[in-house]
């Protein structure tokens, strides 16, 4: 997420007051909105991330990253190899967020790693690290709801 | 407002037009409100040898905050300007760069006809052509983008574009551009988008020719007039991306799977084999494969860093349109779309994209 959710809120609360609100003449309609930002309001803070989908993302980069390394020690890249193990090493402990938030700058140093390497070479690597772009990509499609940026557009 | 706003236009029009009298502003709207510069359109009603008209035109106004800030409508207005005279191209005819006019810049160009068919599944899943349409309207749409790529930017005198050099200075051009405004958003951009920006800077094409580039050919950016079964195309809208480029950034960025309304076709409209093969004969340039590739790849990073932009405008309480919190939702449509692209993920799994 690249905006928190409490900002998320406070956007929909203003919208909703500021450009839907005086446009609705039903008293009825107004009731209803403004019953839809008292709950928006009180949702705002009790809204927590999901754990489980934290924990494949950093599952997921930890094998990729540890098949990086192998494949990186294969094709003779013995010291880009070394620096991601290390790195990978320092990521492994500590609390959840931390620890993913390590992996995922480890994964930002394999990609300029494997990108150093001549393109035969970097080869097996890179799908390695493709693994990871791909079960994520996956993963961040499937908890969203089927867009209405149609309906949005035609307003 | 929209009295206020027409009574300002009024004054403006009457300076520009002095041989007419009784100048009114009439049936002024916002009929869509557009994600970036604002649009207004209206009819100017004039009395000649005592007889009423009515002529149609649009106004652009540079909006307060928008999904490709900083804005200079200027480029855009001057390219419309000196296109007046080829089809589809709706003519521009006052720029007022004054704030004090319309409180921000603005040009007033021709309304045309037709409606903007949008580049999202109907009722039903189905696309916004028929059959009959599709047929119809594909070959003129491969024509007029081979129109506008045709034209002798040099003799038109688009020198203020900043032309690139033959070679790979377009590609590496509009590479760097969208890399900043990823930068510039100061927002995270996926690892996919990473590793794109890494592959796109190890694979920059040369271009052996420098074009007019539109920048944001595609559908939702075409007028189009239905009838007798059929439909014509009218008017290409959304200029503000014009530039001098490579051709194939216009080819790649029109047939993007972020364009197919649903369907499984370029633009809605042809498949992408038939299109490309039409565009090839057409414009009597051969087709690059990995050109295209580069630019199909690069048309991904772009919209999202399009839609980074929107997103740091909503997080800095510059714009209070909501429309632009639900990029947050549409940007790992286009990252899986990006891994698709880049032979991570199977084309068929990007999800809805």
């Amino acid at each position: 997420m690249r905006i928190p959710v409490p900002t998320l809120i406070d956007g929909v609360e203003r919208a909703l007051l500021e450009a839907v609100l005086p446009e609705l003449r039903s008293r009825s309609a107004r009731g209803q909105l403004y019953a839809a930002v008292d709950v928006l309001r009180n949702l705002r803070d009790r809204i927590a991330p999901r754990p489980e989908l934290l924990e494949a993302e950093a599952v997921s980069l930890a094998r990729s990253l540890e098949l990086c390394a192998e494949q990186l020690q294969e094709v003779g890249a013995a010291e880009a190899a070394s620096q991601l193990r290390s790195r990978l090493g320092t990521a492994g402990s500590g609390p959840a967020l931390e620890r993913l938030t390590a992996l995922r700058e480890s994964f930002e140093l394999a990609l300029t790693l494997v990108d150093a390497l001549p393109e035969a070479a970097a080869s097996p690597a890179q799908a390695a690290l493709g693994e990871h772009l791909a079960s994520q990509a996956l993963r961040s499609v499937s908890v969203l709801k089927p867009s209405l940026l149609g309906e949005i557009s035609r307003g | 407002m929209n009295d206020e706003l027409a009574r300002r236009l009024e004054r403006f029009l009457a300076h520009r037009i002095p041989e007419v009298r009784c100048l009114r502003v009439v049936a002024l709207e916002s009929p869509s409100e557009g994600f970036s510069q604002e649009t207004f359109c209206f009819e100017v009603e004039t009395e000649r040898d005592g007889e009423r008209h009515r002529r149609g035109y649009v106004a652009k106004r540079e909006p307060v905050a928008g999904l490709l800030e900083p804005y200079d409508l200027e480029p855009e207005f001057r390219v419309l300007h000196a296109l007046c005279d080829v089809p589809c191209v709706p003519a521009a005819h006052w720029f007022e760069a004054d704030g004090a006019v319309l409180e921000r810049p603005f040009y007033v160009m021709d309304r045309l006809e037709g409606e903007v068919p949008i580049p999202a599944a109907g009722p039903g899943g189905a696309g916004p052509f028929s059959e009959a349409e599709r047929k119809a309207l594909g070959p003129q749409v491969i024509e007029t983008l081979t129109r506008l790529h045709a034209i002798d930017w040099r003799s038109r005198g688009f020198g203020f574009l900043d032309p690139p050099a033959p070679g790979r200075e377009a590609a590496q051009r509009e590479l760097e551009r969208w890399t900043r405004r990823i930068v510039q958003s100061r927002l995270p951009a996926g690892p996919v988008v990473r590793e794109a920006l890494l592959w796109l800077h190890r694979n920059v094409p040369c271009s052996p020719e420098v074009t007019l580039v539109h920048g944001d050919f595609r559908l939702g950016n075409w007028l189009v007039v239905r009838e007798g079964g059929g439909a014509r195309l009218t008017g290409v809208l959304d200029w503000e991306m014009v530039h001098l480029g490579d051709p194939f950034e216009d080819v790649a960025w029109c047939i993007s799977p972020m364009w197919r309304a649903g369907t499984p076709y370029a633009a809605a409209l042809l498949p992408d084999t038939e299109f490309l093969e039409c565009y090839g004969r057409v414009a009597r340039r051969a087709l690059d494969p990995a050109r295209l590739h580069f630019y199909a790849v690069l048309s991904v990073v772009k919209m999202i860093a399009i839609e980074l932009t929107g997103l740091r405008t909503f997080l800095d309480q510059r714009t209070r349109d909501l429309r632009m919190a639900i990029f947050e939702h549409q940007i790992p449509f286009l990252e899986a779309l990006l891994a698709a692209l880049r032979g991570w993920l199977a084309p068929d799994r990007p999800g809805g994209v």
